[in-house]
């Protein structure tokens, strides 16, 4: 019996090498801007920047954009758990200060 | 490929042996979360000593790591294609070509390892980086060597399973009828690549 194709409507190797250039468009942009753009808004900048790589990896390399729900939602309920650990760790260092009165090593 | 005894079709086999390979996708990055996690919360204690350690990092090897990565990901993605397609030699040269871009990857970051650790850059109580050593910029070194380090192994691992599928391939056991399992290779390396892409700009472009 033959496999199935699960993705009749998988990307073209168009769409892939389309998708590597943006990759590699936006990768030299991230690297040019970080002179320009520093700080903690550099880093930002940069994070939003590789949030759309990864994105772009994600949704056509992964073929999460055309393939199962149940897919995308095992690697939303990842990112979900990410992002609240990682924001949960900041809500805490970001804090700790104002909440000295109950913490004695404030972390500096 | 085997028909297992709990499925009526080999569809409904494949089906949940993608879904499977995103949960364990789903649980990798819960691994490298915890040390993104750490990251954030030492970048926030320690800003100033972050961004000085940071001028140290390797931007060079860094950044051509990244496009290695990026390409790489693009070659496994065609080489899936040109199998489906029943494009044997192609994918063949393809999957070569990623596992090449895997291995200058890998070799790229030893040479960046080696400068660093000349300078007395290494981690944890064995820095002894004159020029910097505030407690904030070995933190940072510390977490260079344990993110980068953890997804090296990751690479070498991806490298492992990439190396098995080209031999199936070139053997003839994954063809134009049955790819699943370099389907699924092709899944674990775009997730390297999905983890370096938040690694590069966290080490390499904190200025």
């Amino acid at each position: 019996m033959a496999t199935p194709d699960p993705d009749t409507n998988a990307p073209s190797a168009i769409t892939y090498v389309v998708v590597w250039v943006v990759l590699i468009v936006l990768a030299t942009a991230s690297l040019l801007l970080s002179d320009v753009v520093v700080g903690g808004s550099g880093l930002a900048l940069s994070l939003v920047i590789a949030t759309l790589k990864a994105g772009l990896v994600a949704a056509f390399f992964m073929h999460l954009a055309h393939g199962r729900a149940a897919h995308r939602m095992a690697f939303a309920a990842a990112i979900a758990f990410l992002l609240l650990l990682v924001l949960g760790v900041i809500a805490d260092v970001g804090t700790r200060s104002i909440a000295s009165v109950y913490v004695d090593d404030v972390g500096n | 490929m085997k028909l297992e005894v709990q499925y009526d079709s080999l569809a409904r086999q494949h089906a949940t042996a993608r879904l499977g390979m995103w949960v364990f996708l789903a649980s990798e990055s819960l691994l490298f979360a915890a040390l993104f996690a750490l990251y954030a919360a030492y970048r926030f204690i320690y800003p100033a000593e972050f961004h000085a350690a940071a001028a140290h990092a390797n931007v060079l090897l860094g950044t051509i790591n990244t496009y290695l990565l990026l390409t790489s990901s693009l070659t496994v993605a065609l080489s899936i294609h040109e199998t489906k397609h029943g494009r044997r030699r192609r994918a063949l040269v393809l999957l070569a070509i990623t596992i090449g871009l895997g291995v200058t990857f890998e070799v790229l970051k030893l040479v960046e390892y080696g400068l660093h650790l000349r300078d007395g850059i290494a981690p944890g109580g064995y820095y002894s980086f004159s020029e910097l050593p505030a407690h904030g910029a070995v933190l940072y070194f510390t977490l260079y060597y344990l993110m980068t380090g953890l997804h090296a192994l990751h690479v070498l691992g991806g490298l492992a399973a990439l190396a098995w599928l080209w031999l199936r391939l070139y053997r003839g056991r994954i063809t134009s009828e049955s790819y699943l399992a370099l389907e699924l290779g092709g899944l674990y390396w775009h997730l390297v690549d999905l983890v370096w892409i938040f690694l590069w700009p966290l080490i390499y472009l904190v200025k």
